[in-house]
């Protein structure tokens, strides 16, 4: 056996052993712990998300409401002005100053409050500038007032230079309408909204219906800009939407968007997606981190294991192997030890055959006496001992070619050979001695029988040992047959020789290949030729079987392959 | 009564006829027989002291002979011969009653050694009956009468 050969298949085979149990150790519970991962970072994911959203959605719906409660609260103080003064008396500066200031006492978000008469002059100011005298007639905000009498403008460069909004009201006094005008300082309004922060980077800011920011934003966008995201805001009157989105950045966002009930203007609340989902992105970043932990040291544990258990599987099959081989070995030292046996009896016989010859020569030499004739009775019966050692010699030869052509495994001269030609022709060589005694020989040779790749000259030393043995079963049969058959199976070809002859006892058959082991009498048979037969056909890669019958007859069948190949041949 | 009555079983029959005249020569009187059967045969028609059988051989082998002989004739000394390397077959003859074994290939002095021996102790077997008919006799002489048969 090729010791470096096993080696390696046995290191294949282990192996594939392991990887076969790594990968069913390692698959079931990767699989399970990335579903378990998958499915709870997904409703993390989802869980996050619907907070995020409710609390930008809260926190729009506050604020809008606070800033709408100071928008109309505010209206509302102008309004109480207009209704309980008089045109006449707030044109009058000291009285509008007194005013003014317990409106600054209300709210000081009041910058300055202003009157104008129905043609849009402005007849009475009080607050840090100078704006008397002048016509608003022709101003937006005038026109707006006029018809809606409540208005609220958004935020404006003035005459002031500065941004502002004002909330005007209109008034009537003796049947003429008047205008009360009031300035809201926008750093207070704007501290409404700017200071409200949700996480790192949520923001809220107000943009007028123009899309121009009425309040700075702090992710960039200064007030009285047109915001470049104006478009992607949602508007649905009277409801706090909530979208995400990406701005102009292209980063996403996700927003909380509602207009307000007292002007035009929008509340916008957004929050980074990054920054919104940071727990989420954190949870994944251990989730990661533990299944690439968790992982390698399932992997190294599962590793070693599956190297364990590979290992021993290994070894218990080479040991199986082992087994095996010693049990042949044990087989072929039992053979050896019977073959030894048999030879032994079988030669010790015409030994002593030998040995007697040998002390009747000696006799007859003790006889003669120098000088004295000697009788011819005694050169006879000297010449017959001579010759009968001389037989037991050739008995003695014919036993040890016997065992050296069972011994020796020659090479198989491997041709194509067509059986329906060959059987006939070894059935030839046997027929004439059948017919002395009065044998018949059937051949029943199938049609369609392939050649066959093997050896002729060992086929036919098989097939003429077979045919030898079942002329000697029959011989004390009246009516001796012998029955030939051949047929295909397959890839191989079965020939069968049967006999109608005394058959052989179920403890012979047992025996019956095993090296002389014969029923002959002494000097008639070997006790190896069926074992001779043994070894060719096992030799050609067939197989050899008998079954028998006691009085009744034998089959022997011989089992070839069509094709001979090398694998099959037992040499060695 | 003084030489030494033989017969040789084997299925050789070269090795019985040489035999039988070597030990005609050295003065004893030999029978043969070519297998169990007719060693038997012999034995109901002739006088025989020692048995020399061959263990192996084609119908009644040696080891059934020798109980049969044994059986018939207990006084009979039997020799085996034995060709098996092993001698499994000739102690299972020695446990059956046998004298001795004898190996193949041996040669006449070696067999009529063994043959000697066997003869002596059959002599001193007879010898001790005959005393105790004897003296059974002469203490009962009346037994002689009741058991005449017996010889």
């Amino acid at each position: 056996m090729n010791s470096t050969k096993t080696d390696r298949r046995g290191t294949k085979k282990f192996q594939r052993l392991r990887r076969i149990i790594l990968s069913r150790v390692l698959l079931a519970p990767f699989v399970i712990l990335m579903i378990v991962c998958g499915s709870l970072v997904y409703y993390f994911a989802i869980n996050l998300h619907a907070q995020v959203e409710s609390e930008l959605v809260r926190i729009a719906d506050d604020h809008r409401r606070l800033i709408d409660q100071f928008l109309s609260e505010r209206v509302e103080d102008l309004r109480f002005i207009e209704i309980s003064n008089q045109f006449e008396d707030m044109r009058r500066a000291e009285y509008l100053s007194e005013i003014f200031n317990k409106l600054q006492m209300t709210s000081p978000a009041f910058f300055d409050l202003g009157v104008f008469d129905k043609h849009g002059n402005h007849v009475a100011y009080d607050g840090p500038y100078d704006l008397e005298g002048k016509n608003y007639s022709a101003t937006k905000w005038f026109k707006a007032v006029f018809e809606k009498s409540v208005y609220i403008s958004d935020i404006f460069l003035g005459y002031r230079h500065a941004p502002h909004f004002i909330i005007a009201v209109k008034g009537i006094s003796s049947g003429n309408p008047w205008y009360l005008r009031a300035t809201i300082d926008t750093r207070f309004f704007n501290n409404l909204v700017e200071n409200i922060r949700v996480g790192k980077t949520g923001e809220a800011y107000l943009i007028n219906k123009d899309g121009v920011f009425q309040t700075r934003r702090r992710s960039g966008g200064a007030l009285m800009e047109k915001d470049p995201d104006a478009k992607i805001y949602r508007n649905v009157p009277d409801r706090i939407i909530s979208f995400s989105a990406a701005d102009f950045r292209d980063d996403k966002y996700l927003y909380a968007t509602g207009r307000l009930k007292m002007t035009e203007w929008m509340l916008v609340v957004r929050q980074n997606f990054t920054d919104a989902f940071t727990p989420l992105f954190r949870a994944i970043f251990v989730a990661v981190g533990l299944i690439f932990l968790g992982g390698a040291v399932v992997v190294v544990i599962a590793f070693f294991l599956a190297s364990g258990v590979a290992n021993k599987l290994a070894l218990a099959d080479v040991e199986k192997r082992e087994m095996g081989s010693q049990l042949i070995m044990a087989g072929k030292l039992a053979e050896v030890g019977e073959m030894s046996a048999g030879v032994a009896h079988e030669v010790n016989n015409p030994l002593q055959v030998m040995m007697s010859e040998m002390t009747m020569i000696k006799d007859l030499f003790g006889d003669c006496r120098p000088g004295e004739p000697i009788e011819k009775q005694t050169i006879d019966l000297m010449k017959d001992s001579v010759e009968q050692i001389g037989i037991q010699i050739n008995r003695c030869k014919q036993i040890t070619q016997g065992l050296l052509k069972f011994a020796r495994k020659s090479e198989a001269n491997v041709r194509n050979v067509a059986l329906p030609e060959l059987i006939p022709e070894v059935v030839a060589m046997v027929e004439h001695q059948a017919q002395l005694q009065n044998i018949t020989i059937t051949q029943d040779i199938g049609s369609g029988i392939p050649e066959i790749n093997t050896d002729p000259g060992q086929f036919q030393q098989v097939f003429l040992n077979l045919l030898n043995n079942a002329i000697y079963a029959v011989r004390d049969e009246k009516t001796g047959e012998i029955r030939i058959t051949a047929t295909a199976d397959k890839d191989f070809i079965l020939v069968t020789v049967a006999d109608n002859g005394c058959g052989i006892s179920p403890d012979q058959l047992e025996k019956i290949f095993v090296p002389f082991f014969t029923t002959k009498p002494v000097g008639k048979g070997t006790g190896l030729g069926l074992s001779t037969c043994y070894g060719i056909v096992e030799n050609l890669g067939g197989k050899i079987a008998v079954s028998s019958e006691l009085d009744a007859g034998t089959v022997f069948t011989i089992r070839l392959p069509v094709n001979l190949k090398a694998g099959d041949r037992n040499v060695g | 009564m003084n030489s030494i009555r033989l017969l040789i079983v084997d299925d050789e029959e070269r090795f019985l006829s040489t035999t039988k005249i070597l030990m005609e020569k050295r003065g004893i009187k030999t029978l043969t027989a070519p297998g169990g059967a007719e060693a038997l045969q012999v034995l109901d028609e002739a006088r025989v002291d020692v048995v020399i059988l061959d263990v192996k051989m084609p119908g009644m082998d040696g080891v059934e002979t020798l109980k049969r002989i044994k059986r018939k004739y207990p006084l009979v000394e039997v020799i085996m011969l034995t060709g098996h390397a092993s001698v499994d077959s000739a102690v299972d003859g020695m446990k059956l009653g046998a004298f001795d074994y004898v190996m193949k290939p041996s040669d006449i002095p070696e067999i009529l050694e063994k043959m000697q021996k066997a003869y002596n102790k059959k002599q001193a077997m007879e010898e001790k009956i005959r005393k105790v008919k004897i003296e059974r006799i002469i203490s009962h002489p009346m037994a002689v009468f009741e058991k005449n048969g017996e010889g």
